[in-house]
């Protein structure tokens, strides 16, 4: 590869990448959001809880139709 | 992705009683054939066969067009429901002779007596019912189908 090569190799590089500005940092800061994402974190507990919640429902709706047996296929019907 | 949401919506909709209605039904059929209870099958299936599915899909497509304004979870869409489908099933099926009031409670399919104190509780348990469906079903498919 010759002079003359480097310096078209060159400059079709610099055609096809765009300029590295002069100050590389985001235009805001990105701090704030990044302790918004680190608060929205612990919502794992509420989760816990409606899974327990659904549970519980579920485990109502067995005793119900254990207790009721006439009610399954009136829900069937709805269903 | 995009496209078509509304169909998407109405096919996850659907896919809960068209799944379950094929169960329904080899249930009345062994009712009434294996076990001998007079139970009129005809006209107790119109009303899941004919009203409940296209309803689910509806009410589906009804969620994705509103949830943006309203926020209401697919739970607690789903549990609004039976407000709109007990009335409607009860009226169609008393008309057809599915359902019998008494002095005491009421009589489903000629066979499955309920008596009034059971009604609320029973009314209760299909919003649970219908909750858990449209939470853990519905949802996932609209998750599955790309619209939630």
């Amino acid at each position: 590869m010759n002079t003359h090569d480097e310096d078209r190799l060159k400059r079709l590089l610099q055609q096809a990448l765009p300029p590295v500005e002069s100050d590389p940092e985001p235009g805001r800061d990105l701090w704030p959001a990044m302790l918004r994402r680190l608060d929205a974190r612990p919502a794992a507990a509420p989760l816990r809880f409606w899974a327990w919640f659904d549970a519980a429902l579920l485990a109502g709706l067995a005793a119900f139709a254990a207790l009721v047996p006439a009610s399954i296929p009136v829900f069937l019907y709805y269903l | 992705m995009n496209t078509h949401q509304y169909l998407r919506a109405y096919l996850a909709g659907v896919f809960v009683p068209t799944l379950v209605l094929p169960l329904l039904l080899a249930v009345f059929i062994v009712a009434r054939i294996v076990l001998q209870v007079p139970v009129p099958i005809e006209q107790a299936m119109i009303f899941p066969m004919a009203v409940v599915p296209s309803l689910f899909g509806l009410w589906n497509m009804l969620w994705l067009g509103s949830h943006e304004r309203t926020h209401l979870s697919i739970g607690l869409h789903g549990a609004i429901l039976p407000l709109v489908l007990m009335p409607m099933g009860a009226t169609t099926a008393h008309c057809l002779g599915v359902l019998a009031f008494s002095s005491h409670g009421v009589t489903w399919f000629q066979a499955a007596y309920v008596p009034y104190a059971l009604i609320a509780p029973c009314f209760v348990a299909a919003l649970a019912a219908y909750y858990l469906v449209w939470k853990y079903i519905v949802g996932a498919l609209n998750r599955v189908l790309g619209i939630a």
